[in-house]
């Protein structure tokens, strides 16, 4: 085994001179504190992505986009085909979990301060992606045309239409025409599949070259120790192999979800039948979704919805200028604010989460 | 002094007999009975005149006065001859009194007049100015006696003449319903009742024994007593009534029996119209409904299809010759229940083995025995596979392809029931092949979902079983990896 | 994946050479446990292709006139119904007595239910036998040559 293995090395190394990169990333090294625990989940991101991708393609191997088959197919693909169940089940379930471990990672990114000076542009490739991640699961949800994705895509692109001067356009855009119909699904799709893919993978490629080339953020409290005294492990092959068992477990995890949660179907869309009740958007959205609830139809002379909208798109804006406006972290300080909006966004999401699940 | 009381008390006896009869004594009668003319007369044999109640009673005025101008003074309440709904409110100052009547001494009742109103007769005529009816239309003006009296327009013998005054007239009945008949009596008379009613019997139905006096409603009416919901009632009221009915030595359970039956629980419970009152079968006046030749043969105008089927059945000519009613049967007549399998078949429930029998009429008894065991077996899959699919949705499987399959079992069962009445074996078992088919093979898909089911299940423990070695091991193998690299310093 | 760098030392070659076997083999069967899915579920099922249901009924052109043809809708079927003057009707295909299919009769130009003589005219009007009530009416669109079936007028 192992001189196959080093007769494969040496024929490529002939040819594209492995050296100098095997000795560069064997220099990589992974902080060792209390806090090592968080730099598993860009990875598991990863891993996520990859599953993401693997049955994506298998599923499209039998998904039947249009109205008329859309719904039928998915159905076909759960009784007819083998596994088809085990794939269509595990790629939903990792859409939910790949947001969750990206939000984790974000918000690691951010109470670490990860973001800022070398890394700005790390943040940003990672926050597109993360903008690019809601379109997908957003896309990927009306995919089955069934009853419930089908009215939370009516009242999310109502939502989307009621931003001033561009609202409506981006919505007609956004429906391929004024209201929720196959021509929707069609551009979902071709959202889902193409166009969302290539932009994240141009992303994700250059958020991962920086990351190589950039190495592991370090804590500003990490940094402030002398570096013959940090310790550390290298990326290669502890913390690669350590990442490698979190991704098996969560495999793991996945199977099991798929053969005792499966991923329900419902009715198929029925543009004439009204509404089911308490519908609701799926939980990455409950929280903007709650809120909008909650603030008044009308501030002063602004319509409350709108407002709501802009704030978020406001706040989402802020969040993403981060490196610029945080300058103590540029500047290797401790910003105890920063930990503090942190916290606050945090639990804001935790509990309209929570109540918007329950109520 | 006893000559003197005995005096007084003769000229007190004739002062009330005279005061007695200026009170009593009718003065319009007196001077009418004069004049002559023909109300005066009939008057005197009325019942009112008999029981001391003056022209005056109806016409209004004073009845003591010789004066003719003070006697038929509008100020004493003469109204003349009254005209339209006059006449009818004139009955009504007493007969719609109950206080009134009570001091007369009478105990009818006194709703007559308001249940006229608000009944079909209580409508507006054609022109335009009063009831269809008033109460002389029925019971005469000036010769009314009581409702026994055999000479009465509304004694039970009679009433069939007095209704069809107006309603066997097809140029008055077109000015107020065109789509009335006008033969119901023509009708009546081919039947039991019209029969007996022509031959003296006042006990038996007659118009108003149904459709009511007064308060004659629609048929179309829910409250008419004629409206099919309410009709089994109306039947019952003397057909059920055993002493009512004793001499005419017929059963009085055919009540009880409909209601329990599938036709009574449809119409009285589920208020289903469409399913059979007393009439739809024994006709509406005539004895049999219109086009049917007896009551035997009447099942058929609603359940054609059987009565095809079994018109070109086998039991079509033995059940002829031997004089047997063809629905009736099997099935019964009034208390005809849910057909389930059981009627079907040679055990002692059945009705078949009423004539089959291993040694008699053997042919039959093989294919009633063959045709109970089909449907019979078309039942136990059918349910067998309701049971696996049940299991199998229950577990999460989707099955709703095979599920909507199961529609032709059931469609199957109904068929083949129907399929009975040819008492022809082939064709009853190619129907029920159909099902059997069917059944067996959405059993098959059910089953496979619930293989599938485990089959998941145990996959996943052992996925669950290798990910763990290798995760295991794994490990370990990370541990020696780092005791070696911090021996070996790096 | 797996790593190369194997780093230098004397560990006990038995146990290093045991868990290696484990390793090796618990790594070759868990591609077994992956792969075999994935294979699976490529090869394709017996029944080639997901069935048309009845949203979409088909092709105008392919219904004749005067004729009649029951649609899958979702769990319930719809019969179709192109009468004489070339005009689509549907309604529910369960009969409304004892829920049996219905079919359409030429001969008599109408509904018929075959199980117990059920007939119904070309509105759903329950006209004669057993069914107490008229088929509900399904909603009918004809777009250029694409019939498309809709839950009830």
């Amino acid at each position: 085994m192992k001189t196959l293995w080093s007769n494969i090395y040496d024929w490529v190394d002939e040819r594209v001179e492995l050296g100098g990169l095997v000795e560069y990333m064997g220099k990589k090294y992974v902080p060792v504190n209390r806090h090592s625990i968080w730099y598993y989940f860009g990875g598991v991101s990863l891993f996520l992505f990859i599953i993401q991708v693997v049955t994506g393609i298998l599923l499209l191997l039998y998904y039947k986009s249009g109205e008329q088959l859309a719904f039928e197919s998915i159905q076909f693909i759960m009784s007819k085909v083998q596994f088809g169940w085990l794939i269509r089940s595990i790629h939903s379930w990792t859409a939910n979990l790949f947001i969750l471990t990206a939000m984790i990672h974000m918000f690691s990114v951010f109470f670490a301060k990860a973001y800022r000076k070398p890394r700005e542009v790390t943040w940003f490739t990672g926050m597109l992606m993360f903008f690019l991640l809601l379109g997908f699961g957003f896309s990927g949800y009306l995919l089955p045309w069934n009853e419930l994705a089908f009215f939370a895509t009516k009242v999310g692109t109502d939502i989307a239409g009621a931003v001033p001067v561009v609202g409506k356009p981006m919505m007609v855009f956004l429906r391929g025409g004024e209201d929720v119909t196959g021509a929707t699904l069609s551009r979902f799709f071709g959202f889902h599949v193409a166009v969302l893919p290539g932009i994240f993978t141009v992303l994700l490629s250059i958020h991962l070259l920086l990351v190589q080339r950039q190495g592991m953020s370090e804590l500003i409290s990490h940094e402030q120790i002398p570096p013959a005294e940090r310790k550390t492990m290298p990326f290669f092959p502890n913390f690669l192999l350590r990442d490698l068992l979190f991704w098996l477990v969560v495999l793991n995890l996945l199977a099991i979800l798929a053969v005792f949660f499966p991923w329900e179907l419902g009715k198929k869309a029925d543009a004439f039948a009204s509404a089911p009740s308490g519908i609701k958007p799926e939980w990455y959205f409950l929280f903007m979704f709650q809120t909008l609830k909650y603030i008044p139809g009308k501030i002063l002379f602004f319509d409350g919805e709108v407002l709501g909208i802009l704030l978020f798109g406001l706040g989402g804006l802020l969040w993403l200028m981060v490196p610029f406006w945080d300058r103590k972290s540029s500047r290797g300080e401790t910003n105890r604010f920063i930990n503090y909006i942190g916290i606050f966004v945090v639990f804001y999401i935790l509990v309209l989460t929570i109540v918007g699940w329950i109520l | 002094m006893k000559k003197t009381a005995r005096m007084l008390a003769g000229m007190m006896i004739l002062l009330f007999c005279a005061l007695g009869q200026a009170f009593t004594e009718d003065k319009c009668l007196t001077c009418h009975e004069t004049v002559g003319g023909k109300a005066v007369d009939l008057f005197k044999q009325d019942i009112h005149h008999a029981k001391g109640v003056s022209c005056a009673g109806c016409h209004g005025g004073n009845a003591q006065s010789d004066d003719m101008e003070k006697a038929m003074d509008k100020k004493a309440g003469f109204i003349g001859v009254p005209k339209g709904d006059e006449i009818s409110r004139a009955c009504a100052k007493c007969h719609g009194n109950a206080e009134q009547m009570k001091k007369l001494g009478s105990a009818l009742p006194t709703t007559q007049y308001a249940n006229l109103q608000m009944s079909v007769h209580g409508k507006l005529a054609t022109n335009g100015k009063e009831h269809i009816v008033q109460c002389i239309t029925c019971h005469n003006a000036h010769g009314v006696v009581s409702v026994k009296n055999p000479s009465s327009p509304v004694y039970p013998l009679n009433i069939v003449k007095t209704c069809t005054k107006c309603h066997a007239d097809a140029a008055f009945m077109r000015t107020y319903n065109p789509s009335l008949p006008v033969d119901q009596l023509d009708k009546y008379r081919t039947s039991v009742h019209g029969t007996r009613n022509a031959k003296g019997d006042f006990k038996v139905a007659q118009c108003a024994s149904c459709h009511g006096s007064h308060n004659i409603l629609s048929a179309k009416d829910t409250k008419s007593s004629v409206y099919p919901g309410n009709i089994p009632s109306t039947c019952a009221h003397c057909h059920s009534n055993a002493d009512y009915m004793k001499e005419y030595k017929i059963p009085t359970d055919q009540f009880d029996k409909f209601s329990k039956s599938v036709h009574g629980v449809a119409l009285l419970q589920k208020h289903d119209n469409g399913a059979p009152a007393c009439n739809s079968c024994h006709g509406n006046h005539a004895a049999t409904p219109p086009g049917i030749e007896s009551v035997s043969k009447v099942c058929g105008s609603c359940h054609a299809l059987n009565a095809d089927l079994f018109s070109a059945s086998p039991h079509k000519k033995a059940f002829d010759d031997r004089k047997l009613p063809e629905c009736e049967t099997c099935h019964g007549n009034h208390e005809i229940i849910v057909a389930t399998n059981k009627l079907l078949g040679v055990t002692s429930e059945a009705v078949c083995s009423r004539c089959h029998n291993e040694s008699l009429n053997v042919k039959g008894f093989a294919a009633a025995k063959s045709m109970r065991g089909l449907i019979d077996s078309l039942e136990t899959q059918e349910h067998r596979a309701i049971a696996l699919i049940d299991e199998a949705e229950q577990k999460g499987m989707e099955i709703s392809e095979a599920k909507y399959k199961l529609r032709d079992a059931h469609q199957a069962r109904l068929e083949s029931r129907t399929m009975v009445h040819s008492f022809n074996e082939a064709h009853f078992r190619e129907v029920a092949a159909k099902g059997l088919v069917v059944s067996a093979t959405v059993s098959q898909e059910a089953t496979q979902a619930l293989d599938e089911y485990v089959f998941r299940r145990v996959g996943l423990g052992l996925a669950t079983l290798v990910i763990t070695v290798l995760a295991a091991s794994l490990y370990v193998f990370i541990r020696r990896l780092e005791r070696r690299q911090a021996l070996g310093g790096k | 994946m797996k790593s190369e760098f194997t780093p230098t030392g004397q560990p006990d070659s038995d146990r290093r050479d045991f868990l290696k076997y484990i390793l090796g083999g618990g790594l070759l069967a868990w591609l077994a446990a992956v792969l075999y899915p994935v294979m699976a579920y490529l090869k394709p099922p017996k029944q080639g292709e997901v069935e048309v249901t009845s949203v979409k009924a088909g092709k105008a052109s392919a219904i004749e006139k005067d004729s009649g043809v029951i649609v899958r809708f979702g769990s319930k079927p719809v019969i179709l119904v192109r009468n004489a003057a070339g005009e689509f009707r549907a309604f529910s295909a369960t009969c409304t007595h004892l829920d049996c299919t219905v079919q359409y009769r030429k001969d008599m130009g109408l509904i018929w239910c075959a199980c117990h003589n059920g007939r119904y005219d070309l509105n759903g009007r329950n006209v004669a036998g057993p069914p107490p009530r008229p088929l509900d009416e399904y909603r009918v669109v004809v777009q250029g040559d694409e019939i498309s079936i809709s839950k009830k007028v």
